[in-house]
């Protein structure tokens, strides 16, 4: 066995995926060989260190976990709560809102420049709901060469 | 079910009355789990506090999205899925994460093993030594999250490369590859504070 296979077998060892009958293999090319036996001794170290650095410092806080069900159970009643709760403005009042913006948008939008007139036709507005379900965005599209307006109102501000 | 009666009760069933309303149905799987979920939390975001609540919006989030759970599956690799991404989120957010600079020579199997020396073996070495978990708790920090996550599951989880392939969202030779990186910086930290 050279020192690369061994020390994919060293790996194989540590998760305990190394067959039966390539042990012995190894075991002889450890003997012979310090640095995959220093190899095999690092990595075979990892694990239950690892696992004793992360139990001392859960250990550090254990006591408190026994409110874990505590926190959980508030941090359950305060999203209820929130969905529960009304918004001071109702959701879809945003749409008539954003409406209006767009149109005293496109009223006031200013007319000494080269540009040709705005062709109301060609304008389009959705809205779609974001990941958080507390954000909606409009999407004013005014048709080709005129800026897209994008409104995103979260948890009742703008 | 009577709160004395759910100590034994599977997961599965568990779920089941939590999504009919028995929310002591859902304790008794905070309380099965918050433990093991503290220590991968506390292990990523490497600060008790912030691993508190890690766990506990993890839970909360977990309540929420019950009804997405596929029955037949794993809870524990279902939650700690959002564990995981909920201590990422939690640790990119922190002051203690910084850009980690990422060593492919480690993904190289030409990469030549260390000269001999002795390591420290066990977790008493540990606990007689504070700059040995100094230099340990270094090392955890400057891997980068998901080989973090990996090895955490793999080593302290004693979790299958599939299971973690789940709870991770990516494929069993990476994390294959992951755990092979995060074991050679771990086990390279641990023979530097050998050799010094």
């Amino acid at each position: 066995m050279d020192c690369r296979t061994a020390r994919k077998r060293i790996e194989e060892k540590v998760d305990g995926l190394l067959p039966r009958e390539a042990e012995g293999e190894l075991a002889a090319h450890l003997a012979a060989c310090p640095a995959c036996a220093s190899e095999s001794e690092g990595m075979s170290a990892v694990g239950p260190m690892l696992a004793a650095f992360v139990g001392a410092r859960a250990a550090e806080k254990a006591p408190r976990l026994d409110a874990m069900w505590t926190r959980v159970r508030a941090g359950i009643e305060e999203r209820r709560e929130a969905e529960r709760r009304p918004s001071w403005i109702p959701r879809w009042a945003w749409l008539p809102a954003a409406l209006a913006l767009a149109v005293l948008a496109l009223l006031f939008y200013p007319t000494g420049t080269a540009r040709s007139p705005f062709n109301p036709r060609s304008f389009e507005v959705s809205f779609e709901d974001v990941e958080s379900d507390t954000a909606t965005v409009a999407l004013v599209d005014k048709g080709e060469d005129l800026p897209r307006v994008i409104w995103i109102i979260e948890d009742g501000k703008t | 079910m009577t709160e004395r009666g759910k100590a034994g009760v599977p997961d599965d069933e568990l779920i089941r009355a939590t999504l009919g309303g028995d929310e002591g149905a859902f304790r008794e799987l905070v309380e099965r789990y918050k433990g093991r979920a503290f220590g991968v939390a506390v292990g990523i975001v490497g600060d008790g506090d912030d691993a508190m609540d890690v766990v506990q919006d993890s839970f909360v989030k977990a309540y929420y999205k019950l009804k997405e759970f596929r029955f037949g599956a794993n809870f524990y690799t279902w939650f700690y899925r959002l564990l995981v991404n909920q201590a990422i989120d939690r640790w990119r957010k922190s002051s203690r994460s910084s850009e980690v600079r990422f060593d492919e020579s480690w993904l190289s199997e030409d990469a030549s093993p260390p000269d001999s020396f002795a390591y420290p073996k066990t977790p008493e070495d540990l606990a007689s030594s504070r700059e040995l978990g100094d230099a340990l708790q270094r090392a955890i920090a400057a891997l980068p999250e998901h080989h973090r996550a990996v090895i955490l599951l793999r080593e302290v989880e004693g979790m299958a490369y599939e299971e973690i392939a789940k709870a991770l969202d990516c494929s069993v030779g990476t994390v294959m590859s992951r755990l092979h990186y995060a074991r050679g910086k771990l086990k390279e930290a641990l023979g530097k504070h050998r050799e010094g």
